[in-house]
């Protein structure tokens, strides 16, 4: 296996144009277990890891520019965390100090798990992702850009490059339902967002469908609101929990997550 | 004087009748509490060189030349192997040997159980024997797989003659009594997941065997090994330096060594057979599922006046029966006690022991069956207990050698005493309880076991013995004793172990029975080497032996005299001392048990069902205690296997094909340190005035046993719901609570309803 390490976004765009084929890799904590369970044998890997413009996150009139190469650790800490306050607790709750120390946002995009945690977070807020090639840049909703299990809008040749969102500033939350307190890939997990400025309750769930979904209403629609997201859900049965559970913990956390940002 | 007589010899709770040859114990035991070294906080005397990565596992045995075997398992639950061609993996590069069970008995055609070894290859390198194995052409001839437990009960595949066990009369006293209950309880399978996988090296020198392996029983894997191979026991050398972890499911041979053996022989190299951590998931033991259908009646007064159960144990394609029933029979004193075994032979995994086979299962089902009753009586837990506190063995009568389990009880009152405050904590989402359990066990140990003691003229003092440590601290342990016996520091003795050319028989380390079996055995050597030396300082300094004594490193007389060891040890030159010990025998006509209680507080969050267990007391009672730094480390190991067992871990198969889910650490879930509660550990600490020199017994088993039980207990007491069935994940918690709430609505009661 080849070992590709461009040291400028440039480098990488060039390389990914010329080698489509390239898996990137960033932190390598999805890409690692792929290889070693042997459902992926990539013949080259593209390391993302000395692109020093993915990395990091910065402020460009209010809006927010979170690399694709940010970690968890990082997105932990303010005063980030404090702009994204959701997505801050969903970091917290992903797997253990080493994980989230390597994990990048551009990782859990680039799998686009039903159960990825920082997408539920990255949804109530609007976020559109970046995407980058030697044709240029593209902007899309993550809505968009998530088009089924483990499947995303990235054409061969492009990588994720940030994630790009205003922040609401609006009382906020992440919730997550595991099998036990530490390393677990949710079994269903919830983000809202009391938006008092819109008038408006957005919720996304995650491991409740075949990708996270947003499910948005009107602030007086509080009381069906809990409701409406389990309704929206379309949880599977498998070795996680059932479907009858994750449908009954969704409008838990749901109601819970109201408590927690109307109080 | 030796003695050969006939005895009763227990593993796990399984008894049989041997001849042995016994040496009396000539010592008497130590007085009881802490000492000079036994009884103090120890740091194990390896702990720096496993820290460091220096502690060679069978793992790290890499021996020049050493081919990798990789394994043939069939991939469905029940397939017959037919037409195995193993020479299109011959062909591969790398390849050196295959072997199939065409041609070698300890490997089946008969396929029964995902997993089952059918064949295997030897190679260069472990990726090239897997390349090998997927050569392999097999034909598969697959059947209709039995997974159901009841269906093969009702059919009639059973592993073996089931178990029936009948005291008095239950069904009159049911009858007669003033409250009965009955439920059933159901647990899951669970899986050992060791640390270091099942795993052995084996190569030959002439015609001798030579087998690295991870083992708890040196001995017994040596003698399997020559029976199945034909040798003379002494032509197989086992060798266990270090180990990492066994659980029960490391006491026999396994199909791996006999694998690397014959590899080895055809090739004349050394053979590595290791298990994956998949193949661990699948083929190397589990703790079997149970379903228990129970009853129990009491006078209003608190009495039980009968148990009764029906047991039925999903052993799997082989296996024993392990005694669910146990507790049920030996727990309480109940005159009336009916119980019946059957072992459901099934295309699923073979179980193998398991951390106190059968009494962590059972445990769990009468200890909460116990609190049912206790509600319905309007009886506190605790005295209910008390009250039904079996003064005498139960079996047949017998006194017990040692018994604290009432002093246990009293220990346990303070934290019992803090269930008003925990409860008072609740809030709408949150219920907080607080539950206990008792538990008993064997862990006595028993002969034969032998240990050598050998002194240098450097003051040196190194114990002698092919035992195993299997990760306890049994090093450490014996090297205390040694050293409390011989009036030195813990610093001057060192323990050689772990290989069978190198040291007397010495006994399995299972069954609790480490400290019970060799900790006597090493007393008795280093006594022997402290009479010599005695012997010797008597004669130096022209004293009565009966007058002198080693202590704090030095020759001590009675009449204030006292001399420096070394300075009689320094005449000794090239000459030495060799002390040899053997176990006593158990007391006879006694009944030799582990006894505890353990207190368990949780929290549940009644929307999602979660369930977080904040603190667990356990006060054990296993005679004296050797090292308790020791000692407390086995509480917590037990006590965080049993949380993973009652809340997360779960060998999952499909329902319809028999294929287990849970091959890998992700999805089989084992509690994490975020999991963990404040565990607090007490021991009564009492010596078992009847149990050979030392007065201990093992610690292994019993903390793990009542935890389940606890934690379901508290789980009632927090929210009024019966949790019957393990593991309590979340959506069994909530199918309890709407149990619950379905019989309220029937009772009418709606006073104690949720508010919506
Ligand atoms: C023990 C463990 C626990 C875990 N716990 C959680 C958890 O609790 N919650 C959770 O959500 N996840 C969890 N994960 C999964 C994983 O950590 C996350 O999905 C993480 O965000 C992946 O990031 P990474 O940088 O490591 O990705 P990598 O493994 O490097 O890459 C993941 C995928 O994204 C692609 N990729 C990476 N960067 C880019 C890019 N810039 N452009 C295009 N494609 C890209 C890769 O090619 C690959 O397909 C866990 C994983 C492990 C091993």
């Amino acid at each position: 296996m080849e070992v590709l390490t461009p040291r400028s976004l440039d480098e990488a765009l060039s390389v990914k144009a010329e080698r489509p084929d390239a898996r990137p890799i960033a932190g390598g904590t999805d890409l690692l277990v792929e290889l070693n369970f042997d459902r992926a044998r990539p013949e080259t890997l593209l390391n993302l890891n000395e692109v020093p413009e993915l990395r990091g996150w910065s402020r460009e009139n209010g809006t927010l520019r979170l690399g694709s190469g940010l970690t968890y650790a990082e997105a932990m800490r303010a005063p980030l965390a404090e702009l994204v306050p959701a997505l801050a607790e969903a970091s917290r709750t992903v797997g253990s100090p080493q994980i989230r120390t390597r994990g990048t946002l551009g990782g859990n995009l680039g799998t686009a798990s039903p159960a990825g945690d920082a997408l539920p977070p990255l949804l109530v807020e609007g976020a559109q992702v970046e995407l980058g090639s030697l044709r240029g840049v593209r902007s899309l909703p993550l809505s968009e850009f998530l088009v089924g299990p483990k499947r995303n809008a990235l054409e061969p040749d492009e990588l994720v490059l940030a994630v790009r969102l205003l922040p609401s500033a609006q009382p906020q939350t992440f919730m997550k339902v595991g099998p036990r307190n530490a390393m677990v890939i949710a079994v269903c997990s919830l983000a809202l967002v009391a938006d008092r400025e819109r008038g408006e309750l957005r919720a996304a769930y995650g491991s409740s469908g075949p990708v996270v979904g947003l499910v948005t209403a009107p602030l007086e629609e509080r009381d069906h609101f809990a409701d409406t997201v389990a309704a929206a859900a379309s949880p599977i049965d498998d070795v996680r929990g059932t479907a009858i559970y994750r449908r009954h913990a969704l409008r838990v956390l749901a109601e819970r997550a109201m408590e927690r940002c109307l109080a | 004087m030796a003695r050969l007589i006939r005895t009763e010899k227990e593993v796990e709770g399984r008894y049989e009748e041997v001849w042995t040859v016994v040496e009396e114990d000539a010592l008497d035991q130590w007085p009881a509490g802490p000492l000079e070294v036994v009884g103090q906080p120890a740091q194990r005397q390896d702990g720096l060189q496993r820290a460091r990565g220096e502690a060679r596992y069978t793992a790290d045995v890499r021996l020049p030349g050493m081919l990798h075997a990789a394994v043939l398992r069939s991939g469905v639950a029940r397939a017959d192997a037919r037409a195995i061609d193993v020479l299109p993996a011959l062909e591969l590069p790398g390849v050196q040997a295959a072997l199939s069970c065409e041609e070698v008995d300890f490997l089946d055609a008969e396929a029964g159980y995902p997993g089952a070894a059918v064949a295997a290859v030897a190679a260069d390198t472990i990726e090239q024997a897997r390349a090998g194995v997927e050569a392999i052409a097999v034909e598969w001839d697959e059947s209709e797989p039995l997974l159901d437990p009841d269906e093969a009960i009702a059919r009639g595949q059973l592993v073996s003659e089931s178990s029936s066990y009948e005291r008095g009369d239950l069904e009159a006293a049911l009858a007669g009594a003033d409250v009965v209950v009955e439920a059933e309880y159901r647990t899951q399978s669970v899986l050992h997941n060791s640390m270091e996988t099942h795993q052995a090296v084996c190569h030959w020198e002439g015609d001798t065997l030579v087998v690295h392996i991870s083992t708890q029983y040196i001995w017994g894997v040596r003698d399997e090994l020559a029976e199945k191979l034909g040798l003379r026991p002494d032509d197989v050398r086992v060798v266990c330096e270090f180990m990492g972890g066994g659980f029960g499911a490391k006491n026999g041979a396994g199909d791996y060594s006999l694998i690397a053996a014959e590899l080895s022989r055809r090739t004349g190299r050394p053979v590595r057979c290791a298990l994956t951590r998949r193949e661990e998931n699948l083929a190397a033991g589990n703790r079997n599922a149970t379903i228990q259908r129970l009853r129990a009646g009491a006078r209003s007064d608190g009495t039980i006046v009968g148990l009764g159960g029906e047991f039925v144990n999903a052993v799997g394609w082989s296996g024993w029966l392990a005694g669910t029933d146990g507790p049920m029979q030996m727990l309480y004193g109940v005159d009336n006690v009916a119980t019946m075994l059957r072992g459901a032979k099934l295309n699923s995994a073979p179980m193998a022991a398991f951390r106190a086979p059968g009494f962590v299962e059972g445990t769990f089902g009468l200890e909460c069956l116990l609190d049912e009753l206790g509600g319905k009586l309007g009886i506190d837990p605790l005295e209910l207990r008390r009250r039904n506190h079996a003064d005498a063995d139960v079996l047949d009568g017998r006194p017990y050698s040692s018994k604290s389990l009432l002093e246990c009880y009293r220990r346990a009152e303070p934290h019992w005493d803090r269930r008003h405050e925990v409860r008072a904590r609740s809030d709408e989402t949150w219920k907080h309880g607080v539950g206990l359990a008792s538990q008993v066990w064997y862990g006595g140990g028993g002969p034969p076991s032998y240990a050598w003691v050998r002194v240098g003229s450097d003051g040196s003092m190194t114990v002698v013995t092919a035992m195993q440590d299997i990760g306890t601290g049994s090093r450490t342990a014996m090297a205390q004793i040694a050293a409390e016996e011989l009036g030195v520091s813990l610093a001057q003795v060192r323990v050689e172990l772990g290989d069978s050319a190198r040291g007397p028989f010495a006994s399995i380390s299972a069954g609790s029975s480490t400290i019970p079996s060799m900790g006597p055995a090493v007393r008795s050597a280093a006594g022997d080497a402290r009479r010599q030396i005695l012997e010797l300082a008597a004669q130096r300094w022209q004293k009565e032996q009966r007058t002198l004594s080693l202590k704090g490193g030095r020759i001590v007389c009675s009449d204030g005299g006292s001399w420096p060891l070394e300075s009689l040890l320094g005449l000794l030159e090239d000459a030495q001392i060799l002390g040899m010990g053997a176990r006593g025998p158990n007391p006879t006509g006694m009944r030799v048990l582990t006894f505890g209680v353990q207190v368990a507080e949780v929290a549940v969050d009644v929307g999602t069902g979660e369930i977080r267990v904040g603190r667990i007391a356990a006060i054990h009672d296993v005679g004296r205690i050797i090292n308790p730094l020791g000692a407390r480390s086995q509480v917590e190991g037990g006590i965080i296997q049993a949380l993973g067992h009652t809340l997360s871990e779960h060998r999952l198969l499909d329902p319809r094909t028999g294929t287990v889910l849970t091959q890998t650490l992700d999805a089989y879930k084992l509690p994490t340190i975020a999991d963990v509660p404040e565990i607090v550990c007490e021991f009564v600490d009492e010596p078992d005035s009847h149990l050979t020199n030392l007065g201990a017994k093992g610690l292994g088993e019993p903390p793990i046993i009542p935890t389940a039980a606890a934690i379901a207990n508290a789980i009632r007491d927090a929210t009024g719901a019966d949790v019957r069935s393990l593991p309590i994940d979340r959506e069994e918690m909530l199918r309890a609570l709407a149990a619950l709430a379905r019989a309220k609505e029937r009772s009418g009661d709606r006073v104690a309803a949720r508010p919506a």
